[in-house]
Order: C-alpha cells, then sequence, then structure tokens
C-alpha cells in the first residue's frame, strides 16, 4: 500500500493528481480522492501536484495518517453504501467514472 | 514484413525487457525486442529518467537513463531486431506450436517462444487536448532527431523531464524555443528546471494550449494563462506535447493469459498459463512477487533459461558462466 489521499482533499477534489497518474488508479468519491491500493505503482508523480498536500506515503506511515490509509483502503475493499459488492480493482478510475459515496471516515467528517 | 522467424521475442524494452535480451543473446537465441515507445527503457525511462537509484546490485547509485544506456549496450552485443514504437498486438497459434505474433504496425514475426516484460502495459503519451487535428503534421509526442527542428518556432508543452530536457535539447538548432507548463512548479530535476531558466527558451506558467492553428502544418498557437484568464498569440512551427504517459496492458488481456489486478500469474519457471509465453518484471504475479528492477533482472533470467530448454528440452538449464567467454 503505498500513496494514500488523506481529509485534506474533503470537499476540494481539485483532482490534478487525476491528470499525473500514469495507471488512471485514483478515483473520486462523493467528498474526496482515492487511491487504489493495489492499482497504484508507488510513482509519487500525484503527491508532487497536490495543491492541498493531501497525499501521503505510508513509507513511513505517521499516526494522524493511519485512518486516512485505512479509509482509503475500505473504499476498495468494503461494501460502499448503494453497493452490493466492494469495488474492488476496477482496472481504471476513468472507466468507472464518479462514484457517489465515500468510505466511513470521510463520509462521517 | 512476413515471415520472419525468432528464437524468442521479448515484449517491453524496460529494464527487465532489455536484461531479458541481453540473456537470450547469451543463449545464443535469435531476438527481437518489441515496445510500444520509440525509446528503450520502460517506467526508468518515461517516468524518471533523472532519479539515482541505488538498488541495483554491483552499482551504489546509477540515474535512471545511464542504468538504460548501460542495459542497451549490453543487450545490442548480441544485436537483437529492434521493432520499437509499435506494440505487441495478438498471437496465433501455428500447426507446429510456434506462435505468430502480430504488432499494431502490421509487422508479424513467428517465434518459439515470447517474454513479456510488459511492465505496467503499453506506455502511450498523454495526449494534448487541443489541435490533434496536427498530430505528425507539426505536432509530435516525442523528439526522435533534432535536425528536423532546425530553424523552427517550437514550442514545447508540459513540466517533466523530458519536457524541460527536450527543450533544452532543441535550443541550439531551433529558432526559437517556448516552454509552458499548466502550473507553476515543475516536476523535473531541479537542476535542469534551473538550467532552463538560465536559457535563451521563454517560459510561461500556469499556461496551457488554448488552440493550434495553420494549413497543412501547425503555424500559430493561442497561449491562455490559466491565472489570468489572457489569452496570447504566438508563432510555432513545431509542438512537442510532453504531458506524460498512461499505461494499460491492453492487448495482453485478450490473450488468454491468467491476470489478477493488471498483473501475469506465473509459476517457478516463469511460465504463464499459455505454453511458450513466459513472463517477467513488474508484470508478474506470485505469492511473495516485489516489484523492483533487481527481482525482474533475476525473473528475466529465469524466463529466458526455462525458455531455452522448453524448445530444446536436451539442452541444460544451466547457461554456464558468462566469465567463461572469452
Ligand atoms: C518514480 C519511480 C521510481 C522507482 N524507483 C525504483 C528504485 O529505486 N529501484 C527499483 O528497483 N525500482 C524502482 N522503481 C520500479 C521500477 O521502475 C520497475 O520495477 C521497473 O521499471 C520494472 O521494469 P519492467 O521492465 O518489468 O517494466 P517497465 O519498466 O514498466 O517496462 C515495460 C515496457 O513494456 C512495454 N510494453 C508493455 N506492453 C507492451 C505491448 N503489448 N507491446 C509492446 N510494448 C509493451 C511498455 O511500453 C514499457 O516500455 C521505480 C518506479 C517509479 C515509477
Amino acid at each position: 500500500m503505498p500513496f494514500f489521499v488523506t481529509g485534506a482533499c474533503l470537499d476540494v477534489l481539485d483532482k490534478s493528481c487525476i491528470e499525473e497518474c500514469p495507471v488512471d488508479c485514483i478515483y473520486e468519491g462523493g467528498r474526496k480522492m482515492y487511491i487504489n491500493p493495489r492499482e497504484c505503482i508507488d510513482c509519487g508523480a500525484c503527491e508532487a501536484v497536490c495543491p492541498v498536500t493531501a497525499i501521503a506515503s505510508d513509507l513511513p506511515l505517521t499516526e494522524p495518517n493511519r485512518p486516512w490509509r485505512d479509509d482509503n483502503v475500505a473504499f476498495f475493499e468494503s461494501v460502499l453504501p448503494g453497493r452490493d459488492q466492494p469495488l474492488g480493482s476496477p482496472g481504471g478510475a476513468s472507466g468507472l467514472g464518479r462514484v457517489e459515496a465515500d468510505a466511513p471516515l470521510a463520509a462521517m467528517s | 514484413m512476413s515471415g520472419d522467424e525468432v528464437d524468442l521475442v521479448v515484449v517491453g524494452a524496460g529494464p527487465v525487457g532489455l536484461y531479458a535480451a541481453y540473456y537470450a543473446g547469451f543463449r545464443g537465441m535469435t531476438t527481437a525486442v518489441v515496445d510500444s515507445l520509440p525509446e528503450p527503457g520502460g517506467q526508468v525511462a518515461a517516468l524518471y529518467p533523472e532519479k539515482l537509484i541505488h538498488d541495483v546490485a554491483g552499482l551504489p547509485g546509477i540515474r535512471g537513463r545511464e542504468l538504460v544506456r548501460n542495459l542497451l549496450q549490453q543487450a545490442s552485443a548480441y544485436s537483437p531486431r529492434w521493432l520499437l514504437g509499435q506494440s505487441a498486438d495478438e498471437i496465433t497459434r501455428l500447426d507446429d506450436g510456434r506462435i505468430l505474433l502480430r504488432l499494431t504496425s502490421g509487422t508479424e514475426i513467428v517465434t518459439r517462444s515470447i517474454v513479456l516484460a510488459a511492465g505496467i502495459g503499453t506506455f502511450k503519451p498523454r495526449p494534448l487536448p487541443v489541435g490533434a487535428e496536427f498530430l505528425g503534421r507539426g505536432v509530435d509526442y516525442f523528439v526522435t532527431d533534432l535536425d528536423a527542428y532546425a530553424g523552427h518556432d517550437v514550442l514545447v508543452v508540459g513540466g517533466g523531464d523530458s519536457a524541460v530536457d527536450w527543450a533544452l535539447a532543441l535550443q541550439p538548432v531551433a529558432r526559437s524555443v517556448t516552454l509552458i507548463h499548466r502550473r507553476d512548479r515543475f516536476t523535473a530535476h531541479e537542476a535542469s528546471v534551473a538550467e532552463l531558466h538560465r536559457s535563451d527558451a521563454l517560459v510561461r506558467t500556469p499556461f496551457v494550449v488554448h488552440a493550434l492553428s495553420g494549413d497543412r502544418s501547425v503555424r500559430r498557437a493561442i497561449l491562455r494563462d490559466t491565472a489570468s484568464g489572457e489569452l496570447h498569440e504566438i508563432d510555432c512551427s513545431r509542438v512537442v506535447a510532453a504531458l506524460g504517459f498512461t499505461a494499460d496492458l491492453g492487448p495482453l488481456t485478450r490473450w488468454g493469459l491468467r491476470i489478477v489486478d493488471r498483473h501475469i500469474i506465473v509459476d517457478s519457471t516463469m511460465s504463464t498459463e499459455v505454453p511458450g509465453i513466459y513472463a517477467a518484471g513488474d508484470v508478474t504475479e506470485y505469492p511473495g512477487k516485489v516489484r523492483l528492477i533487481s527481482v525482474g533482472f533475476g525473473e528475466a533470467a529465469l524466463a529466458v533459461n526455462n525458455a531455452y530448454v522448453a524448445g530444446d528440452p536436451s539442452a541444460s538449464l544451466f547457461p554456464g558462466h558468462s566469465t567463461a567467454i572469452a
């Protein structure tokens, strides 16, 4: 699990990150963006362009970031409201489009 | 160009594919190397040519582009056929068990085995949002021949290493060089950005291309300052769009391979589930897989040696020591 999006993205959704990701693995939720941990290749291109410094790495994982890392994983591995199965690894964000839901921590923030 | 035959085709000229090509040559196999990009080097060349790599065995610190240059030199010792700027598209099994591989260019090659060193998939340049109609008529994604820019007013678009390197390289030959980037901050190596600012190139940020115009070829560009919204028109007869790359497995998903989360499942001989097709490097998946150059190099040697004995069961899997060669 390399890079993930923290709460700094909430209601910002600038999406500069999407324009940089070479593997189209940054997905749009209701209130923030999410990086698919199984599709990310750990290149860090997104981190450099985020205007609100919302992208963090788990090398090393800081304590304040831990819940956001877990929430970022939950977006793909848990069943989001209004869906009957986890998103898993859709193989590209542009094919899926915007997901009208958020992982638990983002949803209640 | 049909009817060409080789012992092995390596799909992907990233670090792992280049090393596989070397290894196949070392084993005496005739080899072709295919890559969708016109330049070899895979992720290293496309995403981080200027970064220092510290964890390749025997090389305490080497820049990406230098590692690629060394790998190319090593592979070239056995003169593989380079088929760059075209993708491996389709396979057909022939009656004698060999594979007919068709490339997107239409080229066909008959081969006994294939090593897929496909990394994260076929790299494609990110398209310029406007002016697509001028592609190949003044607008290009790669600078392959500096002389083609002699005397031209060149507009370079992008903020990464390729954009900045090309803007610098073009200055001695072009009539003028303008570089625009949609953000104020560059992702290119700091020293190259500093050199760019010291140079004669006109650097404008945060600017995007609003429109291109011309006749048979591009003549003028309208640029938009995204901060003020102002439009600026400039003369330009060549545009280099270096907006980065996207990658996906594309055609390989139709080859009957077992693919999980964009990776190809292999066994300990690096064989895929399709006979004669092996995989190595970032594209493989098995329990304990780690995606690093050093791991990919080991897998390349495994894949090629196993492909070699599959073609000649009486041969030894062990290649012999390279030190034994005169
Ligand atoms: C920013 C960054 C920093 C990194 N730092 C390090 C590091 O310090 N150390 C380390 O060990 N690793 C590092 N890595 C990872 C390393 O770059 C990869 O492990 C390595 O590039 C994998 O090599 P590869 O040859 O398997 O695949 P790639 O480099 O991805 O090359 C695959 C090639 O195959 C081509 N291809 C794919 N499909 C087809 C097709 N159908 N037809 C034709 N061509 C095709 C592609 O165009 C591409 O050129 C880093 C990666 C990034 C992005």
